[in-house]
């Protein structure tokens, strides 16, 4: 019965959080045809220096429909709007249901706060993922839609790179929610820890092989290196060691 | 027919529960062989302990007042005869403090400083006579 | 094997933050009893049922319901399956049902009582399709008693039952109570600032003063032992300190020495005879009284 508790209480977010990836990804398939146009006309090759230099390579990228899906989805407006709901799932929880929430009650209940963590972050991890795959199997579905065709198997990889990696992100909230009282400090910190990451992985050079963003966007792989193994298993790490912090949090705080 | 017990005037809701079955059994409302109303149920109704109901009940048939048939109920014992001593009793008594009553009026003694004088009286008894 | 302590705690201790909270607090809440915990806002007595039912740890002495140890893990589950609770703020989930919060919480409870729910739910009026956070003050109650009746449970913890509600509806809250209880066998243990319902309903009683336990008794023994005695002089009244135990509180005016005992009044007016008191009044004092002395007591 916690399972359906959890999915009451997240069920508006997670809706929500479907119909825009839904958008997103109906929107990046059917926008390229105009893409397209734009690229014939982009007066890019003239510009020098640093900006120069990633105008063209976003160009080649996009002249390629699978790198053209990459570049602008996979790496860019997917990251950044999951990564949204990945935060906004994993805030909440009883710490903050202590006014207003009846936490007490869940509390007087017989489960113990072991449980009661199992089943938050197993409900939330459940729906990120469906967040992650749904819209990426909509890619090769959609795609004969304008003229191209996208490998169901690239999909699953970027879905599951997406999922696995950026559950560090999920549970940094999770965690935060353990600590905090209110809502707003969990989500804004965790989203905080994301855009620090996203930038520190641009400027840094190679930490995109190892770092949560790049292995999100499953770059490894779309260069035709096979699965971010490394990055994979390092994030599925922190993130079991964030929801175990979280949990021996919850057990030790005075309600 | 049985009144809400006074929870705050100090004195025991038990005590006070005797009370009110024996004066019921004096007045008449209750006769001999008469059921008084289940432990249970009167507790719901006064809205007090059932354990109370049931500690009256106990001391009411351990003075002899009532008899708890097992599974029956409880009745009103059958000694029709300590009933009407006890009406007596307090009929007798109910003449002898009229009187006194009267006679302290007479001297100007208020209402108030009697009943202190009777409360002081039957505490003095009580605790073996007070001094001065 | 017959736990003759529903509850016990022995020196208790729980402080949050640098303040504490319970300092030696000691309890026995005998099976079956219908038990008072009374103290003014702040002295513990939320606190004591958090640590009870293992929503705060205790930061000493001991503490145990079922004769189980509330400060340990898996026994705080195996208690809050055996009892039944009613918080402070009366909070369930605001976005459920009454119908769901009913189904939700019949499913942790194996010996769930579907007798009584349907008794409950048209007692109390609750309807099954009104979402919590519609209801008012007084059926958020009902229907956190009816969650709390309905669990099977040897216990009930109440904290504070009848805050916020009407006479009316105070009435009806402690009817279902008494009603529930001389049906079930069961413990209840409830706190309150509300001495009257306290005298109307409780057997035993304690008393809390800023974390430590002041009185603690049958509420009829209590009735029985504590006295008001007031000794009136031809002069002013003497200072005398009483070597008779049981004197909770003097107070010297004028010619009247008005002394609190929670030891009957014999031995106190025994030895005060020798002052050659005027006169001697005894009376019974209410509970209200009795809580009253001994908190203010504390502060002076």
């Amino acid at each position: 019965m916690l399972w359906y508790k959890s999915w009451l209480e997240t069920r508006s977010r997670f809706f929500i959080g479907l119909a825009l990836v839904i958008c997103s990804a109906v929107g990046v398939v059917l926008l390229y045809p105009k893409v397209q146009q734009l690229l014939v006309t982009l007066p890019g090759t003239e510009l020098g220096g640093e900006i120069g230099r990633k105008v063209r390579e976003a160009a080649l990228l996009a002249s390629d429909y699978r790198g053209y899906i990459w570049s602008q989805w996979y790496r860019q407006n997917l990251i950044q709007l999951w990564t949204i709901f990945a935060v906004i799932l994993g805030a909440g929880g009883l710490v903050s249901q202590m006014s207003g929430g009846g936490a007490l009650f869940t509390l007087s209940l017989p489960a113990s706060r072991r449980e009661h963590v199992i089943v938050r972050a197993a409900a939330g991890l459940a729906e990120l993922f469906i967040l992650a795959l749904v819209p990426s199997l909509l890619i090769p579905v959609l795609s004969p839609a304008v003229g191209q065709s996208y490998a169901v198997a690239d999909a699953l990889v970027h879905a599951l790179c997406l999922f696995v990696a950026g559950t560090v992100f999920f549970s940094l909230a999770f965690l935060l929610s353990t600590v905090f009282t209110d809502v707003w400090r969990p989500l804004l910190l965790a989203l905080c820890a994301a855009a620090v990451l996203a930038l520190a992985e641009q400027f840094v050079d190679g930490l995109w092989r190892y770092g949560v963003i790049g292995t999100m966007s499953g770059e490894r792989y779309f260069r035709g290196g096979g699965l971010p193994w490394a990055g994979l298993v390092i994030s599925a790490a922190v993130s079991a060691s964030l929801i175990y912090l979280a949990s021996t949090n919850l057990a030790r705080r005075d309600f | 027919m049985l009144f809400r017990p006074n929870p705050s005037s100090g004195v025991p809701i038990y005590l006070q529960l005797m009370e009110q079955v024996k004066h019921a059994i004096e007045t008449g409302a209750l006769r001999p062989g008469d059921q008084l109303p289940g432990m249970r149920p009167l507790a719901e109704e006064l809205v007090i302990n059932p354990n109370t109901v049931a500690k009256a009940y106990r001391e009411l048939e351990h003075e002899g007042v009532i008899e708890l048939r097992h599974g029956a109920g409880a009745f009103v014992s059958g000694t029709a005869g300590s009933t009407t001593k006890v009406a007596d009793k307090v009929r007798a008594g109910q003449a002898i403090v009229a009187a006194a009553v009267a006679k302290l009026r007479a001297r100007g003694v208020t209402d108030d400083e009697i009943r202190r004088l009777v409360d002081a009286e039957l505490s003095g008894r009580r605790t073996g006579g007070h001094g001065g | 094997m017959a736990e003759p302590l529903a509850i016990e705690t022995v020196e208790l201790r729980k402080h949050y933050d640098g303040m504490e909270a319970l300092r030696g607090l000691t309890l026995a809440v005998p099976k079956g009893s219908i038990f008072g915990f009374l103290g003014r806002n702040g002295a513990g007595k939320t606190t004591t049922i958090k640590v009870l039912l293992g929503m705060a740890r205790p930061s000493g002495g001991d503490a145990r319901v079922f004769g189980l140890a509330a400060r340990d893990e898996q026994a705080s589950v195996e208690i809050r399956r055996r009892t039944g609770f009613v918080s402070d703020d009366k909070e369930l989930y605001p976005y459920f049902t009454v119908g769901e919060m009913v189904r939700f919480t019949a499913a942790f409870y194996p010996r769930w009582r579907t007798e009584l729910e349907a008794r409950y739910l048209r007692a109390f009026e609750l309807p099954a399709d009104r979402k919590v956070k519609a209801l008012s003050h007084g059926m958020r109650t009902k229907l956190a008693l009816l969650l709390a009746f309905c669990r099977g449970a040897e216990l009930l913890v109440l904290d504070e039952p009848t805050s916020g509600l009407d006479p009316a509806m105070t009435e009806e809250v402690l009817q279902a109570l008494v009603s529930h209880v001389a049906r079930e066998e069961m413990t209840v243990f409830f706190s309150s600032h509300q001495i009257a319902e306290v005298d109307q309903i409780a057997d035993r009683v304690a008393i809390i003063d800023r974390g430590r336990t002041v009185v603690s008794g049958g509420l009829d023994d209590l009735r029985e032992r504590y006295c008001r005695i007031q000794f009136v002089f031809d002069g002013d009244a003497p200072e005398h300190a009483f070597r008779a135990p049981g004197v909770e509180r003097t107070r010297r005016k004028g010619r009247v020495l008005t002394v609190t005992s929670s030891a009957g009044s014999s031995a106190l007016v025994d030895e005060a005879r020798a002052l050659r008191p005027v006169s001697i009044d005894v009376t019974p004092i209410a509970l209200k009284d009795i809580f009253l002395e001994t908190v203010i007591t504390e502060e002076a």
